[in-house]
C-alpha cells in the first residue's frame, strides 16, 4: 500500500478489494472503470481521501464515540420498555449519528478532499484548521 | 411611492414583512423582520432584494440523510457543475450549491434540536419535531425569487446553528424526510420524487454502512431500524402517494434466496398526466413489455438484466412502471439498453450512458438506482426548460392584451 501526499489532503492508494463504499453495490465493471480513470498497470486502485484538518479528524472521532455511547444508551433504555418513547428516540439518535458518520466518510470520498478545505482556506488560524498529523 | 402592507401572524416562528406594491421595477426591497422570541434564541433579521425570476422547486423524500445523496449529485450534474457546500460559511452546513441548483436539507427545519426531541419524546421523523410554517414560508419566498436566512441543523452537535443566507436559485431542491408532508409545501413543488427502499434492502445497506463502526453490531442495526419503523410508516411512507415519481428499490428476483442485497430490482413508478413530465417507456407506450436484452446481440454476465414495462394504478393514480432487475457490467450493455428506451429527454444519443459513466464511482452506477436517478434528472431538466419557456411567452401575451 503506497501513500502519497497530494496538494489537497493526503491520498491513500488502496488495492481494490478493500473498497470503502458504504452503500449499495460494488463498482461498475472493469471496462467502464478503465474508461473513467487512468490506472497504474496491474491492480485496479481506489483513491480514498483521509482527514487533513484537525477539525475533520475530531468530528470523525466524536461521531464514532457517540455511536458507541448511544447504542449502549438505547440498549439500556429499551431493556426497560421496548415500546416506550424513550426507546424509539434513543434508536433514532443512533441512526442520526450513524448517518452523520457515514456522511462524513462519503464526503471525504466524493469530494476527494477534506470537507473543511474551503472553510480552512478562509480561517487557517483556527484550531480546527490545524493540519492533522498521524 | 410604495404602499406598504404589514402582515403579522401569531405563529411561534412568524415573520413580519413589509412589501412594496407591485411596480414595474424589477428590483424590490423587501424587509424581513422576525419578532424576537424569548423562548428561543433564534433571531432572523434580514434585508432581501427580490428579482423577477421564478424558481423551479423539486422535492425529494428519502430516509437517507441529506447532502451525501448521490441522487442529488447526479441531478446537479445533469445541469452541469458540481454541487458543493457554501464556501466559507458554517462547515457543518447541509446545503449544496451549484450553478443552477441549490439543495436544501429539510433537517434544517427541525423545530426541536436533539435535546429538545429527547425531552419531548419525539423522533426526527415526527412532524412535531419540524417547523412546517417556516419551511413553507421560506420555500415560498425562494420560489418567488426572495433570498432567505435559513437555519442550520448541525448533525454533529445536534444543535440548531446560526442561519445561512440562501439566494434564490434557478432550481431549488428540498431533500429530506418531509418534503411532501405539509400540503402548502406540496403545492409549491413543481415535481416530487419519493425514494422507496424496501425493508430488506434497507437492512442490507445499513449493515454495509455501519458494520465498520465499533459501536454497531447486527443487533443494534436491526434494533434501530425496527424502533424507527412505526414513526416511519406513520409519517414518512404516506408521502409516496403524492410523488410524481417513485423509485422503488427491492431485492432481486434473478437470484433465488439472495440476501446480500447487492443485486437490485428497481422500479420507476411514473405518474401519468403530470404537466411537463412524459414518462419513459419501452418499445410501445401504454403496453406491457417484458424484455431481457441479453441474448445473441448482447452477452451479459450473471445474473443478467431483465426489464419490465407496464401501465398500472398506484394509490388511485394512473402510472407507468419501468422496472430493471440486475446489473450492468459493461459499457455496451448500458448503451444497448439506452438505445431501446424511449422518451428519455436526452439531448443526444448516449447522454444517459455518458452521465452514468461520469459517476461510475457512485453507488448504484451499475444498476437501476443509478439509471433511474439519471433518467429522473434528465426529466427534471426537461421540465425546467419547458417551464421556463412557458413563463417566457406568458409576459409577452400580457403585454399584447
Amino acid at each position: 500500500m503506497m501513500s502519497t501526499t497530494a496538494s489537497h489532503g493526503r491520498v491513500m492508494m488502496l488495492p481494490s478489494p478493500s473498497r470503502a463504499l458504504q452503500n449499495q453495490q460494488p463498482l461498475i465493471g472493469s471496462d467502464m472503470f478503465r474508461l473513467k480513470q487512468t490506472e497504474p498497470r496491474g491492480s485496479r486502485l481506489v483513491v480514498a481521501a483521509t482527514a487533513k484538518y484537525k477539525g475533520t479528524k475530531m468530528r470523525e472521532e466524536k461521531l464514532s464515540e457517540m455511536i458507541v455511547e448511544k447504542v449502549k444508551e438505547a440498549t439500556e433504555v429499551c431493556e426497560a420498555d421496548v415500546r416506550s418513547e424513550g426507546c424509539k428516540v434513543a434508536w433514532d439518535e443512533v441512526e442520526e449519528v450513524s448517518q452523520a458518520r457515514a456522511d462524513l466518510r462519503i464526503k471525504l470520498k466524493l469530494l476527494n478532499q477534506d470537507p473543511l478545505e474551503s472553510f480552512c482556506q478562509e480561517n487557517p488560524e483556527t484550531d480546527e484548521c490545524r493540519i492533522y498529523e498521524d | 411611492m410604495a404602499v406598504s402592507t404589514i402582515y403579522s401572524t401569531q405563529a411561534l416562528n412568524s415573520t413580519h414583512f413589509l412589501t412594496s406594491s407591485p411596480s414595474s421595477s424589477t428590483s424590490k426591497q423587501v424587509f424581513f423582520y422576525r419578532r424576537h422570541q424569548s423562548q428561543t434564541n433564534r433571531r432572523f433579521n434580514t434585508i432581501i432584494t427580490c428579482a423577477a425570476q421564478q424558481t423551479v422547486v423539486i422535492g425529494l423524500a428519502a430516509d437517507s440523510g441529506c447532502g451525501k445523496s448521490t441522487f442529488m449529485r447526479r441531478l446537479t450534474s445533469v445541469f452541469g457543475g458540481a454541487a458543493e457546500p457554501p464556501k466559507g460559511g458554517n462547515p457543518d452546513s447541509n446545503t449544496l450549491i451549484s450553478d443552477m441548483t441549490t439543495v436544501i436539507c429539510l433537517d434544517d427545519y427541525h423545530s426541536l434540536d436533539r435535546t429538545g426531541r429527547k425531552e419531548k419524546g419525539v423522533t426526527a421523523l415526527d412532524p412535531r419535531a419540524n417547523d412546517f410554517d417556516l419551511m413553507y414560508e421560506q420555500v415560498k419566498a425562494l420560489k418567488s425569487g426572495i433570498a432567505v436566512e435559513k437555519p442550520i441543523y448541525n448533525h454533529v452537535t445536534g444543535l440548531l446553528d446560526a442561519p445561512e443566507l440562501i439566494q434564490p436559485p434557478k432550481i431549488l431542491v428540498i431533500e429530506g424526510l418531509h418534503p411532501m408532508f405539509d400540503e402548502r409545501v406540496r403545492d409549491l413543488l413543481d415535481f416530487s420524487i419519493y425514494l422507496d427502499i424496501s425493508n430488506e434492502v434497507k437492512f442490507a445497506w445499513k449493515i454495509q454502512r455501519d458494520m465498520a463502526e465499533r459501536g454497531h453490531s447486527l443487533e443494534s442495526i436491526k434494533a434501530s431500524i425496527e424502533a424507527r419503523k412505526p414513526d416511519f410508516d406513520a409519517f414518512i411512507d404516506p408521502q409516496k402517494q403524492y410523488a410524481d415519481a417513485v423509485i422503488e428499490v427491492l431485492p432481486t428476483q434473478l437470484i433465488p434466496d439472495d440476501n446480500e442485497g447487492k443485486v437490485l430490482r428497481v422500479r420507476l413508478i411514473m405518474k401519468e398526466g403530470v404537466k411537463y413530465f412524459s414518462p419513459v417507456y419501452l418499445f410501445d407506450e401504454g403496453s406491457t413489455i417484458s424484455w431481457i436484452p441479453c441474448g445473441r446481440k448482447l452477452t451479459c454476465s450473471y445474473p443478467g438484466i431483465k426489464f419490465n414495462y407496464e401501465p398500472d394504478t398506484y394509490f388511485d393514480h394512473e402510472v407507468s412502471v419501468l422496472e430493471m432487475d440486475g446489473q450492468f457490467d459493461r459499457l455496451d450493455e448500458l448503451i444497448y439498453v439506452e438505445s431501446h428506451l424511449s422518451n428519455l429527454s436526452t439531448k443526444f444519443y448516449g447522454e444517459v450512458t455518458q452521465q452514468m459513466l461520469k459517476h461510475a464511482d457512485f453507488p448504484g452506477s451499475n444498476n437501476g438506482t443509478g439509471l433511474f436517478q439519471t433518467i429522473v434528472g434528465l426529466k427534471i431538466r426537461d421540465l425546467y426548460e419547458q417551464l421556463i419557456a412557458n413563463k417566457a411567452t406568458a409576459p409577452a401575451e400580457v403585454a399584447k392584451a
